[in-house]
């Protein structure tokens, strides 16, 4: 044992202390009275006398506070009454005083190693204070409610059913207040509460506001048997049946049937107007396919015209051969200007010019040049045709003459002699029509003319 | 007969878990070996 006075470890048999010389005789009764209480405490909580064995455990450690045997069985005595606050702090003192090889270090690590549980203890801790407010309050349904919860959460929280007990027999609900103290009596057998509040369900008259506490205790498990009655045979039930029937055809047939055929036909309707609206409106798309398939062709036939226009349409600039002979009758005049005059020949610049087509030329400066070489070589060519043919009709080759005369004319249309001698060769051939034309072009246009007297002279000698 | 009114009046709040180490550090421990210890010191004290 330990003395008391210095804390020494002295032996069982002794009965001072070798070390400080303590009279250990009064310790060593008082340790003994409290192993008792221990041993007394441990037998009530074999038998589950919860409450006996905490009264004690209690004595035990007022004998002895360092009993850690009594201190941590009174720690499990609580929590296993749903006191889990009262348990750990028995637990974590005993551990104060014996820190090494003390079994309350599994009994704390097994509360803490699950939060999830201990969370609920503490939350049903907490409803049962909020359930105490509500039933000193009054609020005795709000209470019921709590505890209801409460009991789930710690289904071994005597307080509880106490208190739970306590209301179910105020609100005269006896069966329920006897239901609760059977499961508190389960956990803690001889708790005195309990026996209490038992015994005032004992006393309560028979008939209860639920009509079962008029039942005893031992008999609220046992199902009261009906007596034997054969069932008669229910003719009302069979008539209901029938018009239960009969009224569900009637619905059916003036109210169901009509509204879906109504329906149905609305439906249909509907259907036949959709049906309708969509056969316009393939018609009308039909139209309009037709009418833009005919525009496509126009378009494309003019599109074809306008290519086949283009591709016919020979650009001027485009074509390289169409200023070339321009260029060379230029060229052979400024060849023949460079010569004397006499052996100039302008007959080849001449033909060239004579068979230019003026129509496709659109540079004017190139029609301006066409002109003036005209201008100049024309009536030097006309001359000397004139000449060649006039020598022609004096060698009285009137024919040959003609072809001479006319391209001296075809050159210069204002040269009267050629056209004098076409008029006389057509005379002397005896073309008198022709030679008519000619005399009155010489008549009407050339009266100027020193060949105007001779034409009009021969033209009146024509035969008619 | 019960007077409930009485009756639950005689029930206490339970305490929680975060008041536990109050509980712990207010505990009286005190046992019959202190008070022996203390009655022999005080005889001691009055000898002398």
């Amino acid at each position: 044992m330990v003395c008391p006075n210095c804390h020494g470890m002295v032996s069982e048999k002794r009965s001072r202390c070798d070390r400080c010389g303590q009279d250990l005789t009064l310790y060593k009764r008082i340790y003994k009275a409290s192993n008792m209480y221990y041993n007394l405490g441990l037998e009530k909580a074999k038998v589950r006398d919860l409450s006996g064995a905490v009264i004690a455990l209690r004595k035990s450690l007022e004998f002895n506070k360092r009993n850690t045997n009594a201190r941590n069985l009174l720690g499990l005595v609580y929590f296993e009454m749903g006191e889990t606050v009262a348990a750990l702090t028995e637990w974590v003192i005993s551990r104060h005083f014996k820190p090494d090889d003390n079994d309350a270090d599994k009994y704390i690590n097994a509360v803490q190693e699950n939060p999830t549980r201990l969370d609920a203890l503490n939350q049903a801790i907490k409803r049962y204070n909020n359930a105490l407010t509500f039933a000193k309050q009054g609020s005795d349904d709000l209470a019921i409610i709590q505890l209801k919860r409460v009991l789930q959460l710690n289904p071994h929280f005597i307080r509880a059913y106490h208190l739970l007990s306590i209301l179910y027999i105020k609100n005269g609900e006896i069966e329920k207040a006897r239901k609760c103290l059977l499961r508190a009596s389960k956990i803690d057998v001889s708790n005195t509460t309990t026996l209490r509040y038992m015994n005032e369900l004992e006393q309560k008259p028979a008939g209860g506001q639920e009509g079962e506490a008029s039942l005893s205790h031992d008999s609220s498990t046992i199902m009261p048997i009906s007596s034997y009655r054969e069932d008669k045979p229910n003719i009302m039930a069979f008539v209901n049946l029938i018009i239960g029937v009969l009224i569900g055809v009637a619905v059916t047939a003036f109210l169901i049937v009509p509204s879906i055929k109504r329906n149905n036909v609305a439906d249909n309707n509907q259907d036949y107007v959709d049906y309708s609206a969509g056969l316009a409106a393939l018609e009308e798309k039909e139209a309009a396919i037709a009418k833009l398939q005919e525009e496509n062709a126009e378009l494309s036939q003019k599109i074809n015209d306008l290519q086949a226009e283009l591709d016919g349409i020979e650009m001027p600039e485009v074509n390289p051969e169409l200023y070339d002979p321009l260029f060379e009758a230029a060229s052979l005049y400024m060849d023949e200007l460079k010569k004397r005059e006499r052996d100039r020949d302008y007959s080849q610049i001449a033909e060239i010019l004579r068979n230019i087509d003026t129509d496709k030329y659109e540079s004017e400066q190139s029609l301006l040049l066409i002109d003036r070489l005209k201008q100049d070589i024309f009536p030097v060519v006309s001359k000397i045709h004139y000449d060649i043919g006039h020598k022609l009709y004096s060698d009285y080759k009137y024919e040959e003459a003609l072809d001479e005369l006319f391209l001296a004319y075809n050159y210069d249309q204002t040269n009267v002699d050629a056209i004098y001698f076409i008029a006389r060769s057509y005379h002397r051939l005896e073309d008198y029509e022709s030679a008519r034309t000619y005399y009155e072009m010489i008549v009407n246009d050339f009266a100027d003319s020193r060949r105007y007297q001779s034409a009009a002279e021969f033209l009146e000698s024509l035969p008619d | 007969m019960i007077n409930f009114e009485e009756e639950i009046e005689k029930f206490q709040p339970s305490p929680e878990i975060e008041q536990a180490e109050d509980l712990i550090n207010n505990n009286d421990l005190t046992d019959i070996s202190d008070i022996l210890k203390a009655l022999l010191k005080d005889k001691e004290n009055n000898s002398f």
